[in-house]
């Protein structure tokens, strides 16, 4: 049996060229990013609203920022079927928990949740990059961030998707105040978050391909979430 | 009831003598051994890919309703092997479908829905398939197909109206899935949605007329430059009045270039 | 039945001395006590027909219907009960469903794509139905079905299938409380050669006049419908049909309660 399966590398030429081969991959990056900052009163999350694989792009207009609650919104993006996937089993989830306990779910719990979730599909991962924003019990904003397997960390600032590594530096030294030997570190307010965010975006889409065409920008305060979307490059 | 592709649900009462099966009543279960493929304890190993094949399909919504468009080719590899298949289907008077990718896939989730519908029929509700739970089942029965490293290697264009609104959406093989007011899929992709694109007007939807001719030039630039494409084709329209697929159209042909290129002979 | 009792009617898998399977029988009883159902068959369309009893106003319209939709040109009347019937509509459209995964070719479900021949699903569910009769575990079904079907090829088809598995091929037949009544006013007719709009007509009239008044007050009529006139779709309660059918049979009605008076 094991010979059969070397076949193919003991005749190379049996891989004709100009035959197709395919090879089934159950991902797919579909690109996208993240923005989500968090400070007193308020928590930000953005999302850009390109679809695409490879050098194509699938929609202009796909909102990757999905509303949990009246004060907690999950940003997700990577392989698109996960996402989808993830979110549809994240809602019944969050609806069974309604129908057994009688209340919403805090955003502390729904973080906790996501984890859990992500990390029951350990050996084949959502492959998907989230980061979820909200508003915690005493109504102070927090980002919680993950990785594919469930890996769970709560922040106040976070950049993920395909640009970020590319702005996750941007927010330490604008938002972190990194590295810089200040005597105080002023409090970043809601108008602030916004425009870095804007700017990131902005900046992001100049030299990422998966990132353009417009971003979502979900503000969380204890009055509700509003949205607003800013355009970006389309090229 | 069960149907093939609704790996989610569970019979009712799954103890009796059961459909299209030898009533056993008293035995056990005879049918768990059965199955195809070899088996043994290092599992089986199978290919996944397509056989026989169609290639791209052009979708566009309209003042009022929605278009779907794919030509008449099912390739077996590179060979043009059957060429009078329609590849965009009405599934009832408010949703339609068009498909590229395997096209045994394909016949496989049209029994799955045509076996709904009879459900449907059957419940005598007068509730019938509408086309967002359409897109949503088959995200559904791929997404979860795909996870079995099974896929329907399937690239799908689901459009109708609901609530009196056109909608149009793209599942493919893995269950990734969005929604559009134009969706090429395969070459269309490359070559049908720039020339749709193009001609967009700000503010305001396609007519019905403009919707028709971005599809007829749609499927002449896709039989000229995509090897895989054929000079016929068929369209489903769905408006508020109903659906129906056309009759065979063809794609406006001329060679006339062909006498002046110089070289090849 | 004079021996009723004596043991031997406590299984469906034990025979009496004299060669019964009570079980059967008394199933046969719980169709006996149903409201009446009947079916004529055309020359191109079958009709099945039901005397719904209502026995209280407190019900919706809909409510207990004893007709059922089991592919696009197959339906099924029953008799008996309502659950087990259900049940039995059931298993005869799973039949439906797998010939159509297994055999038929066509897709297009538009057009005349080919349904399970109805000899084939009388034979699968009457073999079920029959199961059921052969073990100490279980009990017979308390219905009688009644499955009609018309295509092309095959024109109308009508058969019946009692408690015990057995079926019948039928020009005309009846079942529930009114069965012998019902068969002896099909008997007057010419079967097998009636315009749909005749048999519509005749079922209306039948089961008007089989109706007891004093028994049962008030009843609704339940009619369905598979032909050419239908364009080979089985429909329930077709509202141009039912009131054919409501009509003749009122009016037959009223010609029998004045023949009385006189």
């Amino acid at each position: 049996m094991f010979q059969q399966m070397n076949i193919q590398q003991n005749f190379p030429e049996y891989n004709i060229p100009g035959k197709q081969h395919h090879d089934f991959s159950p991902y797919e990056s579909n690109g996208g990013s993240i923005v989500a900052i968090a400070g007193k009163g308020y928590a930000i999350i953005a999302a850009d609203t390109r679809l695409s694989s490879g050098y194509s792009i699938h929609t202009r207009k796909q909102k990757k920022t999905f509303k949990l609650t009246d004060t907690t919104v999950l940003g997700s993006t990577g392989c698109w079927c996960d996402t989808l996937s993830l979110t549809s089993l994240l809602a019944y989830r969050m609806q069974s928990y309604v129908h057994t306990h009688q209340k919403t779910m805090s955003t502390n719990a729904i973080a906790q949740l996501i984890s859990v979730m992500m990390y029951n599909k350990r050996f084949f991962p959502y492959y998907v990059s989230n980061v979820l924003a909200g508003l915690d019990e005493e109504g102070n904003g927090v980002v919680y961030s993950y990785d594919p397997i469930g890996h769970c960390e709560k922040t106040t600032y976070r950049a993920g998707g395909t640009a970020g590594a590319l702005l996750q530096p941007v927010l330490d030294n604008q938002i972190g105040y990194k590295n810089q030997n200040l005597a105080e570190k002023p409090e970043i307010t809601k108008e602030k978050a916004i425009s870095i965010a804007t700017d990131t975006f902005i900046s992001a889409s100049e030299r990422d391909i998966y990132t353009g065409d417009s971003v979502v920008i979900c503000i969380i305060t204890k009055d509700g979430i509003e949205e607003k979307t800013v355009q970006l490059r389309k090229d | 009831m069960q149907g093939y592709n609704d790996g989610m649900s569970r019979p009712f009462w799954s103890n009796g003598p059961s459909p299209g099966q030898f009533y056993n009543f008293t035995g056990g279960d005879r049918s768990a051994s059965q199955g195809f493929g070899p088996q043994n304890n290092f599992g089986a190993q199978r290919s996944s890919q397509p056989i026989t094949t169609g290639t791209s399909v052009v979708g566009i919504k309209f003042d009022g309703g929605v278009m779907i468009a794919a030509d008449a080719l099912v390739s077996y590899g590179s060979v043009a092997r059957f060429q009078d298949v329609k590849r965009v289907f009405k599934v009832n008077d408010q949703a339609i479908l068009g498909t590229g990718g395997d096209f045994a896939d394909f016949q496989s989730i049209q029994r799955s829905i045509n076996d709904k519908m009879i459900d449907d029929i059957c419940h005598d509700d007068t509730i019938s398939l509408k086309p967002k739970s359409l897109y949503n089942w088959l995200t559904r029965i791929l997404n979860n197909r795909r996870n079995k490293f099974e896929p329907l290697w399937l690239d799908m264009v689901v459009g109708g109206i609901e609530n009196g609104e056109p909608f149009l959406g793209h599942v493919d093989l893995r269950g990734r899935s969005y929604e559009d007011d134009i969706i090429a899929t395969g070459f269309g992709k490359h070559l049908a949605l720039p020339i749709i694109r193009e001609q967009i007007v700000e503010g305001r939807p396609f007519t019905q007329e403009e919707a028709t001719n971005l599809i007829k030039k749609s499927m002449e630039v896709l039989f000229y430059r995509d090897c895989r494409a054929l000079s016929r084709y068929y369209v489903a329209v769905c408006t508020a009045a109903g659906a129906n697929v056309s009759e065979v159209q063809k794609v406006n042909q001329n060679w006339e270039v062909a006498t002046v290129v110089r070289g090849y002979s | 039945m004079s021996s009723i009792g004596t043991g031997y009617d406590l299984s469906a898998s034990q025979f009496s001395p004299d060669g019964r399977v009570f079980q059967i029988d008394y199933a046969s009883k719980a169709v006996e006590k149903s409201g009446t159902v009947i079916a004529l068959r055309g020359k191109d369309g079958v009709v099945l027909a039901v005397e719904k009893i209502v026995t209280s106003k407190l019900y919706e319209d809909d409510a207990a219907t004893r007709v059922f939709t089991v592919d696009k040109n197959i339906g099924i009347a029953i008799a008996g009960l309502h659950a087990d019937g259900r049940y039995i509509v059931d298993i005869a459209r799973q039949e439906a469903q797998n010939y159509r995964s297994q055999w038929n070719a066509n897709l297009d479900f538009e057009k005349g794509d080919r349904t399970i021949p109805l000899k084939i699903l009388v034979e699968r569910v009457s073999a079920y139905i029959h199961a059921y009769t052969l073990y100490s575990a279980v009990r017979p079904f308390g219905v009688t079905v009644i499955i009609a079907s018309w295509n092309q090829e095959d024109g109308p088809q009508l058969y019946k299938i009692e408690p015990s598995g057995t079926y019948f091929g039928y020009l005309a037949c009846a079942s529930g409380k009114a069965k012998q009544q019902a068969k002896t006013e099909m008997e007057k007719l010419k079967l097998g050669d009636m315009t749909t709009e005749e048999i519509v007509k005749n079922a209306g009239k039948i089961i008007y006049q089989v109706h007891d008044e004093l028994k049962d007050k008030d009843f609704r009529l339940e009619l369905s419908i598979v032909g050419k006139e239908t364009n080979g779709l089985y429909q329930m309660n077709p509202e141009k049909w039912l009131n054919m059918a409501s009509e003749a049979g009122q009016a037959a009605k009223m010609d029998d309660d004045s023949d009385n008076d006189i």
